[in-house]
């Protein structure tokens, strides 16, 4: 179990971290000791996990009232449920009587949660139902009083379920800002929408949280290098140097995302990420504008991260050598598990009007690709185990190392501002830059260092 | 998506399961000896890091090799594998296409490689009433990385089935039924 107590002198050491960060980050300097360190984790778990607006699941997830999934926020489980009036909620997974864990199953379906130490029993909306000789014990205490404890605000945007532990955060829809609009690029392209192909698959990583979050915020330059494997296999169409041709988007503070967009339509490559032509025939604009379905057509890939740690990717692939790619959908958390670990929660998606064969076949290609046997994420660990192992050492913290993260700041190499793009935020192109894992972490620090109860004014990297 | 049913799985052919059956060997038969000896040889080849010789000598070009995800369910609801959900899934082609992975000198996840040792036992051998043969055994993999000194230990059992073909045993369907819910590795790169 990972220690979480936070001492006091802990906290200002902490603050006085994030105050370098903060100071650092415009001129794209990152303290090393922000990675693998176990002081500021435990303030991660309060200020970023106990403040931000967390992915829960789908909503194709728990379909049918009494549909329940357990899930994490930060380290923490909590049961996701669809009550009987088919509403959503999300409550920790905790007996109000001496806190013993109520639900031991990944999922499954019932309007009773019985807690096994002394029986009492819990609706799939948290209320207490129950309790064993409850008048003998408790008298005339109100059972509505005794239910499960809820998360602080539960939120919903195109199906996926978020929530947060902070009565003080803003809406969903406000925290979300500019990146709602790029997430409907994804799930948004026809009026059936999307599906989960069935439930995440889970692996543990020695990693920082903060790697595959800024990984998923815009890193496409590691595709040539990292995956140079993959490439060779032909496991994705696009030659590495043309799919660098699109946009770099820092959405709103924190949320940042890339585009690989043909230009013109000249252009090679898939248009809609490759999805077969009788799929992209249904895709309208029943959800979304005609600028939004233009920006989904010209799209090769579409990969980003909301803050903190849900990264979506969208692209062709192919597992096998001798099948063209297809386009595939992973969602995927990193969930943390202590300083130095993480827990990788994946899953994939179809539009619910794809046939079965094409679903089969995006989910092959994608789970080839994109899981822990997958021909790309294979090799994403190899650098994120090390960078843990780096910003842990005393020798980054006596020598005061600093990471680089100064691509495409100012006067600094070919990438430049888009003055006018049909989607919200700051974007710039081509995608040698770097300005948008600046945005995460420029909002990281604001959060790491707001006072309970404020939320910080941010403003994006830019 | 459900989670299986009361009985373990059975490895039948697509859409034939109902109708194979499976005797089971005795120990001191042929059969026995010779499936017992086909899996020592494989997990020595895949030891020593002789994929494409693995691929070639030892796996149908028909091959369904997959490892189906787990959950926690309740005893009532079987062993918990999911009947749709993997963590591979996969046929000749990605295979191969895994083995050429290893050597395009890139693959950064197993290069430099790490030590792997195959220890399958608890070998039970079958005959198929469609002229295959059955192969279960546990599997204990063993695996080190670098200057690790804590090794990534993966269980599991393994449901085979093989067909003579010229010949020889080949690999006809592999299913991994491994013995956790989430893996701690950080990756599969991983021949079972």
């Amino acid at each position: 179990m990972t220690d979480t107590v936070l001492r006091d002198d802990d906290k200002g050491y902490v603050e006085r971290l994030m105050r370098e960060l903060s100071d650092g980050i415009d001129k794209g300097s990152v303290p090393a000791s922000i990675f693998g360190n176990e002081r500021v984790y435990k303030q991660e778990l309060r200020q970023i996990y106990g403040r931000c607006w967390v992915y829960m699941g789908h909503e194709s997830e728990i379909p049918n009232p009494g549909d329940y999934v357990l899930r994490k926020i930060g380290e923490d489980d909590f049961i996701v449920t669809r009550d009987a009036n088919r509403n959503v909620n999300v409550m920790l997974n905790a007996c109000r009587h001496r806190g013993v864990q109520i639900c031991r199953t990944d999922r499954g379906n019932t309007h009773q949660f019985r807690c096994l130490y002394h029986g009492w029993t819990f609706g799939s909306d948290g209320k207490l139902l129950g309790a064993l000789m409850w008048k003998q014990t408790n008298g005339e205490a109100a059972k509505e009083d005794n239910g499960l404890v809820h998360a602080a605000q539960v939120g919903i945007h195109q199906g996926l379920i978020f929530a947060t532990l902070d009565a003080s955060a803003p809406p969903l829809k406000e925290y979300l800002g500019g990146i709602g609009w790029y997430l409907d690029l994804i799930f948004g392209l026809n009026e059936h929408g999307v599906e989960v192909i069935g439930p995440p698959q889970r692996f543990v990583i020695p990693a920082d949280w903060k790697s595959p979050a800024e990984n998923g915020a815009g890193d496409d330059f590691h595709l040539a290098t990292l995956h140079r494997s993959a490439i060779t296999l032909g496991a994705f169409p696009v030659n590495p140097i043309e799919n660098m041709k699109g946009y770099h988007v820092q959405a709103a503070p924190g949320h940042s995302l890339s585009l690989s967009m043909a230009m013109s339509e000249d252009d090679p490559g898939p248009r809609f990420i490759g999805f077969p032509d009788e799929l992209t025939e249904s895709f309208n604009t029943s959800a979304i504008s005609e600028d939004q379905l233009a920006a989904a057509r010209m799209s090769r890939v579409i990969v980003g991260n909301v803050f903190p740690n849900l990264t979506f990717i969208a692209l062709p692939v192919s597992e096998d050598s001798n099948k063209p790619p297809v386009a595939a959908i992973t969602l995927r958390t990193w969930q943390p598990k202590g300083p130095d670990h993480i827990e990788v929660w994946n899953w994939f998606f179809a539009y619910k009007n794809a046939t079965p064969e094409q679903k089969q076949r995006s989910y092959t290609a994608g789970l080839g690709t994109f899981s822990m046997a997958g021909l790309f994420e294979m090799d994403d660990s190899e650098p994120w185990m090390s960078v843990v192992k780096t910003g842990r050492s005393v020798a980054a913290e006596l020598l005061d190392m600093k990471f680089n993260y100064q691509r495409g700041l100012p006067g600094l190499g070919i990438a430049t501002k888009v003055e006018s793009f049909p989607g919200p935020g700051v974007v710039y192109t081509p995608r040698y830059e770097e300005g948008v894992q600046r945005n995460l972490y420029k909002f990281y620090a604001d959060m790491m260092l707001a006072p309970p109860g404020e939320w910080p004014d941010a403003k994006v990297a830019g | 998506m459900t989670a299986s049913a009361m009985q373990p799985r059975d490895t039948g052919k697509e859409g034939t399961a109902a109708m194979v059956e499976e005797t089971l060997c005795a120990f001191n038969s042929d059969l026995y000896a010779e499936v017992a000896q086909w899996l020592t040889i494989e997990a020595q080849l895949l030891d020593d890091r002789l994929e494409r010789q693995w691929l070639e000598t030892m796996v149908s070009r028909d091959v369904s090799y997959v490892m189906p995800m787990r959950q926690t369910t309740f005893r009532t609801e079987g062993y918990g594998f999911l009947d749709d959900m993997y963590h591979l899934q996969e046929t000749y082609g990605s295979l191969e296409t895994k083995v050429a992975r290893n050597e395009t000198g890139s693959a950064w996840a197993e290069d430099p490689p790490s030590r792997f040792r195959h220890f399958v036992s608890n070998i039970r051998a079958y005959q198929r009433s469609d002229g295959d043969f059955g192969a279960r055994s546990a599997l204990l993999l063993y695996r080190m990385r670098g200057d690790q000194h804590v090794p990534t230990l993966i269980s599991g059992e393994r449901r085979d089935i093989l067909q003579r073909i010229d010949g020889r045993l080949k690999l006809l369907r592999r299913e991994i039924l491994l013995d956790h819910t989430v893996i701690a590795a950080e990756n599969l790169a991983i021949f079972f």
